[in-house]
């Protein structure tokens, strides 16, 4: 088996790049080690709008629900209201996540890339320390997939970045440890989506209730994970559910864990090797969203590999064409986006709720986690001395 | 009697691969839907079992079978 390119995983990262890749002219091949593609879900399925912009998803059997704001509720409930005009990138569909990632893979399949189930990477196929494909088990069978490109899309735990050298490990600081319900049986009747904070609630991170129908949700949990202990997310998210009288009464429909890295991002070039998503770490620090990162990522790493194929060229600085397009496209917003997580989780709850009272009535032109700071920076200048470096960095943007 | 190993309740367990991702001996992978522990690397550290969103993990000694 000789490929131009194997995709390690086929999540959004993996298919969106086999998909560009396999369009621009390279044999791809997509190896997915679990049974199923989009299952099970790991994810909290608020994804923004942003994605209507590159039309990679046909029809709209993906959609659950479009969401016409979000809201944020600081520690002792205050509310901050971003309405559909405001809320920019923060908010847009809730999405079926299963539908979805099935229907890039048919994408992916349909621009010509092959996909291959039930196939686990086992290791890196290598020549004179040169990289030239991957070693896989399918059931029983031992496979040596050679391919001049090998594409590490497999998320959190990516094993393929650690093979080739690239430090993947996270600290505990940089993960949110997560957990999540369907809830049936609840009243939803505005489509917002809620995020609500606070050091008892989530401690580092939030908890999330994005409806996807007039009676049903995705309610989860996400804790820093040096921040949590065996267990917490899980207990923590029982407790906001029985202590919240709309969701009290909702029926559990679906249980799922998962984990998100909230780290600085990481090499995701070398030579024949590329990252792509959560292996790359292309999430947001702040709202742990990585979806549209996977896309847009996605698409320039499947356009770099068609160059690269064309050229017949595999080498770092070719594919480095990929880390320099992500990085102008996202990579300053990650940067910003971690340093303002490290300034918030040094926030008390009772300066969670100052902030929040202080901006409560404010109507935005445009918002999104950069609106937001600079309504806080402009109300409260001495916060400016922190954030300082940050505006800096954005003011890039 | 060394200290308590790693062990990942297969009954518990969700494959969200956090564990995976924060382990300093790459003690951990995945098969078959669920994390597994490679005993002879894991250093009893328990970052993993901290990390677990829903306490599947946990410490045992090589006496102590489940």
């Amino acid at each position: 088996m000789k490929y131009d390119a194997v995709v390690v995983g086929a999540g959004p990262a993996g298919t969106v790049t086999a998909r560009f890749a396999a369009e621009s002219g390279a044999k791809v091949l997509v190896i997915e080690r679990r049974q199923e593609i989009g299952s099970p879900v790991l994810c909290g399925e608020g994804v923004s709008r942003k994605i209507d912009e590159w039309g990679m998803l046909d029809g709209k059997r993906w959609i659950a629900n479009k969401m016409e704001g979000a809201r944020i509720y600081s520690p002792d409930g205050t509310m901050v209201k971003l309405s559909a005009e405001m809320a920019g990138n923060e908010t847009g569909y809730v999405v079926y996540r299963d539908i979805f990632d099935q229907e890039l893979a048919r994408k992916a399949s349909e621009a010509g890339a092959k996909i291959l189930m039930n196939t686990n990477a086992t290791e890196l196929l290598t020549e004179k320390d040169k990289i030239i494909g991957v070693k896989a088990k399918r059931y029983d069978e031992d496979l040596e997939i050679e391919a001049d490109i090998v594409v590490g899309c497999d998320g959190v735990e990516s094993k393929i970045g650690q093979w080739a050298g690239i430090e993947t490990r996270l600290d505990p600081k940089d993960l949110e440890t997560c957990c999540q319900y369907t809830l049936t049986n609840i009243d939803c009747k505005d489509a917002f989506c809620d995020f609500y904070l606070g050091k008892k609630i989530a401690p580092g991170g939030y908890v999330w209730i994005f409806p996807k129908g007039k009676d049903i949700a995705n309610v989860g949990i996400g804790v820093l994970g040096n921040l949590s202990e065996s267990g917490m997310p899980k207990k923590l998210l029982d407790d906001f559910i029985s202590n919240n009288p709309n969701l009290k009464n909702g029926n559990p429909i679906r249980f799922l864990a998962g984990a998100v890295p909230v780290a600085n991002p990481v090499e995701s070039v070398r030579d024949n090797l590329i990252l792509v998503g959560d292996s790359a770490r292309q999430v947001d620090p702040i709202t742990g969203g990585g979806i549209t990162h996977c896309l847009e990522a996605g698409k320039i790493a499947g356009e770099t590999i068609g160059k690269a194929v064309e050229q017949q060229q595999f080498d770092k600085e070719t594919l480095s064409v990929y880390e320099t397009g992500w990085k102008e496209a996202f990579g300053k917003k990650l940067k910003r986006n971690y340093m303002l997580k490290e300034i918030f989780l040094d926030f008390e709850d009772k300066t969670l709720n100052m902030l929040a009272d202080s901006i409560k009535d404010i109507k935005f032109d445009e918002i999104s986690t950069f609106g937001l700071v600079k309504a806080l920076v402009l109300k409260h200048p001495t916060l400016l001395m922190k954030l300082r470096p940050l505006m800096k960095i954005s003011s890039e943007v | 009697m060394g200290k308590p190993k790693a062990i990942v309740d297969k009954n518990i367990c969700l494959a969200c691969g956090g564990c995976i991702s924060v382990c300093p001996q790459d003690a951990l992978y995945m098969n078959g839907g669920r994390a597994l522990v490679t005993e002879e690397k894991c250093i009893s550290c328990a970052i993993c079992i901290r990390i677990c969103p829903i306490g599947a993990i946990s410490g045992r000694n090589a006496s102590n079978e489940i």
